[in-house]
């Protein structure tokens, strides 16, 4: 690794067609991250408006992969939500996948389950973020696997490292304060 | 009616087909399921499915997992 040294010509003409071939894939991470902070961000009132949804029993009817029933409460990202249902006279809550098949069909999968809310959330967040990490190393082996086929014989670590950089800084960006938060503060 | 090849004609390259294969990429297992290939990391991280590493590479999906998967939760 030579992170220090200024990358050479061949680096950079190697990273630019690597962000070109890559540059779908980057940007549904990229994407994918901001979906996670917009809910850890968001937290509270994601928790409390399921709760509530949880209350008055709305929400359309779902059935998820275990063949459990349930009613939507709030949607979280795309295709994923928090769901709610009464197991006697407790609440539970659920986080369901909504994953649209290729047939047209689609299935409900359960991710998790529990009956605090708010515990449900900060574990989905937690999951979310060691499920980005994992993704992160795929994409980075990709890209390493990629440059060894294109430019086989160089060392290219100091491009499938700035991917790595690149990629870690988006996972830990800090959450934004949600707009709802600061509302009402300043005058 | 089948043919017999004769000996010394050279056999046809071997072709592997993906149905053939015993573990596949993210992308390609996700392809198979019919499903998104973030809902496959998403189960991999739920630890739903197992994955493996060839001299650690990128990260590989057996075939095995595969029709679990379809046997249980993708039911």
């Amino acid at each position: 690794m030579k992170y220090n040294e200024r990358p050479t010509q061949l680096e950079e003409t190697a990273n630019a067609e690597a962000m070109t071939a890559f540059a779908e894939q980057t940007k549904q991470f990229n994407a994918h991250c901001k979906g996670v902070h917009h809910v850890e961000a968001n937290l509270t009132t994601l928790g409390n408006t399921a709760f509530h949804a949880a209350l008055e029993s709305s929400g359309r009817a779902i059935q998820t992969n275990d063949g459990t029933k349930w009613q939507h409460g709030v949607d979280l990202m795309e295709n994923t939500s928090i769901c709610h249902r009464r197991t006697g006279a407790d609440l539970e809550f659920g986080i369901v996948e909504c994953v649209p098949m290729k047939s047209g069909e689609a299935k409900n999968l359960l991710m998790d389950n529990t009956h605090g809310v708010r515990e449900l959330l900060k574990t989905f967040v937690r999951d979310e973020r060691q499920l980005l990490g994992i993704w992160k190393n795929d994409i980075v082996e990709e890209v390493k696997e990629h440059l060894a086929e294109k430019y086989p014989n160089q060392d290219m670590s100091i491009v499938a490292g700035s991917f790595e950089i690149k990629m870690a800084r988006a996972i830990s960006e800090k959450p934004a304060l949600a707009q709802n938060q600061s509302r009402g503060i300043r005058i | 009616m089948e043919t017999i090849p004769e000996q010394n004609q050279p056999s046809p390259p071997s072709t592997v087909t993906p149905a053939e294969r015993l573990a596949y990429s993210i992308q390609e297992a996700a392809d198979l399921l019919g499903i998104h290939y973030y809902t496959m990391y998403r189960l991999i991280q739920r630890q739903k499915i197992k994955t493996c590493r060839v001299l650690r590479g990128k990260l590989l999906v057996p075939r095995t997992e595969l029709v679990k998967l379809l046997q249980t939760d993708l039911r």
